[in-house]
């Protein structure tokens, strides 16, 4: 037995190998993307940590974390938020874990989607369950896996491979997303349709931007629609009573400290935007939320810059909408006085 | 910290460069080892390492105490000492909440109304594995069947040797304390081996279980309905693989660790799903833990020595304590329970109605064995009886409309992998990997190699635990 001689050949071949995947995959249009999983996630949250109250923390659901652009943001307030959104997410568990867990008494922006926003306080439920346990991962992750997760972004940074997402969408090239996508019969039919990547996370402290291909290709564009109708189909109704009672005790405790809460309501379109306005209607919910929870609130409809805003793929805006959103906005709010501008400070 | 980490990739290249290095004596390089172990755990949980230290204390002072006192009572102190203080630790920090579960139970059917707020106790990380390590220390010096360690240093290093402290092998204080007591180089081909054997541990754990296999069990036991039989079967198959390639690729990289610094370290497994009954079995089936088991407690219990009703009585309570072992639920005493039950049948069949194994009655001998631990890993998996009863209510046609929860790919999937490792099982029973390797050409070994490692790259394992942690 010559192993030495093995190990060379294993050495050179998996080289070869690897190299060859890489290529075959960028050659498919595929580029290097951070994973927006719950170590990236704690990080963020890691920084609220004796945080002074002159800060902004963002929260909310996907669409704040399109929507709202860091840099542009930052541009125009002169400090650069805290971005702590989870995709199809409520915000609840984590403005909870906020006002709990710290003695922050800055802004936080919660961006309300109303379908996400007002679906649950059931633990075991997705919209629920899904930021809890980026939360209680955050309380238990050890030192290891904080290690891993630095070692694991220079990777993840310039190799199209390591790509596997927390999420496990239909388009990740993993070996389990793989073999996923191999179907034989229909012994159990298939109810959600598949589900791609159409965010590329820019920035360590997690700026999301829609991509290009979204914007351009309507055919992509409408696999995502696609995932929004299932969704829409397949929710159940909404507590509304549950997840404003939840939500006005934590703002009451937040504010009785001195915290500055601000909601938001990013734009939406098409068909969707439909069935918002159908089954969550602007005057039972987004007007009710703001007047009992008696904050500074913004709801992109009732400004002229961002009445006409369409989202590709019904929910989010393009790169280029968002960042005239963001600027906008911050515009708007610092006008208002109701976030701190550390730009004219 | 994990095997399958990059940051356990970063500690084992410092860890080897240091071994390696002329900076150390052979001194130095057991306390270096010591401290990475230390280091090892405690990116985990830094305090629970004071448990360690308690453990690595307790058991010193009581080995040293017992290898110079003669009175019988105060032999009996130290040893009764020591294994306090272990099945202490085990009882509160892994039964705490078992016990005052079945407390609260047991007083409300009485009638009264007592309830209890969960403790919330953290298990610390190998619990089992090192306690019962220690343990054996102190048994065999009060057996007078050992030496004492040398040094405090070569003993703590025994229980905290981080290759094998989370997750086994369960090693005999004669087998690795002696080996600390020299210096120690692996040869070129001892440390090429080791990286081979590490290589297919984690390969087991991120491409076998955690990719191939693990999604297919998660989703047929975590499925609220009552489900198709197929797809019981499939789920049961599945965990069934899971299970051996979790646990046998963490002793494999242990071992393969172990063997890049020069120390050797016992097998785990031995092709166990090609076992010809349940003695075979448990002879091929972490091996550590069965041993131990059998010196421990079946021999103190008994053993074969006072009779046959003794015996199976012996062996049931071995099998129970062991099902108690892997964790605090009665799940796992009744998956004892089916394994010590099977033991006596088997010791029953061969007293009454004996038969010779050929070559051709083997493997289907094999098969049935196979399809009865397949039974057990139900309840070992469940969290709950209605699970497990649902589960094999499924598995035996005893409910007819259960529903289809996986796709025909997954279960062809599954049904491929598990066909695979049993013939390989069968294949490898009387031989070993090392022989093996031996005779066929390096091209094909670094071929097969290479196809490994490809594999776990883009697997890119998430670090998932390995499951035999939790126990």
């Amino acid at each position: 037995m010559n192993l030495k001689k093995s190990l060379i050949i294993a050495l050179l071949l998996s080289a070869i190998g690897i190299i060859a995947w890489e290529m075959f995959w960028r050659s498919q249009d595929y580029v290097p993307n951070i994973d927006d999983n719950k170590a990236f996630w704690s990080v963020q949250r890691d920084r609220v940590t004796n945080l002074s109250p002159d800060n902004v923390i963002l929260m909310g659901s996907s669409r704040t974390l399109f929507d709202i652009q860091l840099d542009n943001w930052e541009n125009q307030t002169g400090k650069r938020p805290i971005q702590l959104a989870n995709v199809g997410s409520s915000p609840l568990p984590v403005f909870h874990d906020i006002v709990e867990n710290t003695n922050y008494s800055g802004t936080v922006i919660v961006g309300v989607t109303p379908g996400l926003f007002f679906s649950t306080t059931f633990p075991e439920a997705e919209p629920w369950a899904w930021p809890q346990s980026r939360v209680d991962y955050y309380k238990d992750r050890t030192y290891a896996q904080r290690i891993n997760h630095q070692l694991s972004l220079p990777l993840q940074q310039n190799l199209v491979l390591m790509s596997a997402g927390e999420e496990e969408l239909d388009d990740n090239i993993d070996l389990k997303a793989l073999l996923k996508r191999i179907k034989i019969g229909e012994r159990v039919p298939e109810v959600m349709p598949p589900f791609y990547e159409f965010g590329i996370m820019t920035s360590l402290d997690r700026n999301l931007e829609m991509t290009e291909r979204t914007v351009t290709d309507t055919a992509f564009a409408n696999t995502i629609i696609d995932v929004w109708k299932f969704f829409a189909n397949a929710a159940p109704p909404p507590d509304k009573e549950a997840t404003m009672a939840f939500f006005l005790k934590d703002a009451e405790k937040f504010k009785a400290r001195g915290g500055n809460l601000i909601l938001i309501r990013c734009p939406s379109s098409g068909g969707l935007r439909v069935g918002e306005d159908h089954v969550l209607p602007r005057k039972d919910f987004w007007d009710d939320l703001v007047q009992k929870a008696n904050v500074k609130a913004y709801h992109f409809e009732d400004y002229d810059q961002f009445k006409n805003l369409k989202c590709p793929e019904w929910s989010h805006l393009s790169v280029e909408d968002a960042r005239f959103f963001t600027t906008e906005l911050a515009k708007l709010m610092i006008a208002d006085n109701a976030i701190p501008n550390s730009k004219n400070n | 910290m994990l095997f399958n980490s990059l940051s356990f990739v970063v500690f084992l290249v410092i860890v080897l460069a240091l071994y390696y290095s002329k900076l150390f004596n052979w001194t130095n390089k057991k306390r270096m080892l010591l401290l990475a172990s230390y280091v090892f755990y405690g990116l985990w949980n830094p305090p629970l390492v004071i448990l360690l230290w308690i453990s690595t204390v307790v058991d010193w002072t009581a080995g040293k105490r017992l290898a110079v006192e003669d009175n019988p009572s105060k032999r009996k102190f130290w040893l009764l000492l020591s294994m306090s203080v272990n099945l202490g630790f085990l009882a509160f920090f892994k039964y705490g909440d078992f016990l005052l579960e079945n407390f609260v139970s047991i007083v409300n059917t009485f009638g009264i109304d007592f309830q209890a707020r969960p403790m919330d106790i953290i298990l610390p990380m190998g619990i089992s594995f090192y306690t019962f390590q220690t343990m054996s220390y102190t048994i065999d010096m009060y057996k007078r069947q050992i030496k004492p360690a040398r040094t405090f240093l070569d003993f703590a290093l025994y229980v905290t040797f981080f290759p094998q402290l989370v997750a086994g092998p369960i090693v005999r204080a004669k087998d690795l304390i002696t080996q600390f007591y020299e210096e120690k180089r692996a040869t070129s081909n001892q440390f090429v081996w080791g990286i081979f054997l590490l290589t297919i541990g984690i390969f087991q754990k991120v491409v076998l279980a955690d990719t191939l296999l693990s999604g297919t069990a998660d989703e047929v036991f975590g499925s609220s309905k009552l489900i198709h039989g197929i797809d019981a079967w499939t789920g049961t198959l599945a965990f069934s693989g899971q299970i051996f390639f979790d646990f046998a690729g963490y002793s494999t990289c242990a071992i393969g660790i172990a063997l890049m610094l020069g120390i050797i370290l016992p097998d785990n497994f031995r092709y166990p799903y090609a076992s010809l009954g349940f003695s075979d079995l448990w002879g091929r089936w972490h091996v550590s833990l069965s041993s131990w088991l059998r010196d421990y407690l079946y021999i103190p219990l008994g053993g074969n020595r006072h009779g046959i009703t003794r015996m199976y009585v012996a062996l049931m309570l071995t099998m129970l304590l062991g099902g108690l072992w892997h964790g605090a639920a009665w799940t796992f005493m009744v998956w004892g329970g089916l394994h010590g039950t099977y033991l006596i049948l088997e010791k029953l069949q061969k007293q009454y109605l004996p038969f010779k194994i050929t070559k051709w009655n083997g493997m289907f001998l094999a098969f049935i064995t196979f399809s009865c631990v397949n039974i057990t890993w139900v309840f070992f998996r469940a969290r709950e009886f209605d699970t497990a009863w649902n589960m094999i209510k499924s598995m035996f046609y005893m409910q007819t409309n259960g529903e289809k929860v996986l796709d025909s790919f997954s279960i062809i999937k599954v049904c491929v992998v598990i066909g695979i490792l049993f013939l390989c099982h069968w294949i490898m029973r009387n031989t070993s990997m090392r022989e093996v390797s031996q005779k066929i050409s390096p091209w094909l070994l670094g071929v097969v190699w290479a196809a490994l490692f490809f594999l776990i790259v883009i697997a890119q394992g998430s670090g998932e635990q390995f499951i035999y942690f939790q126990f």
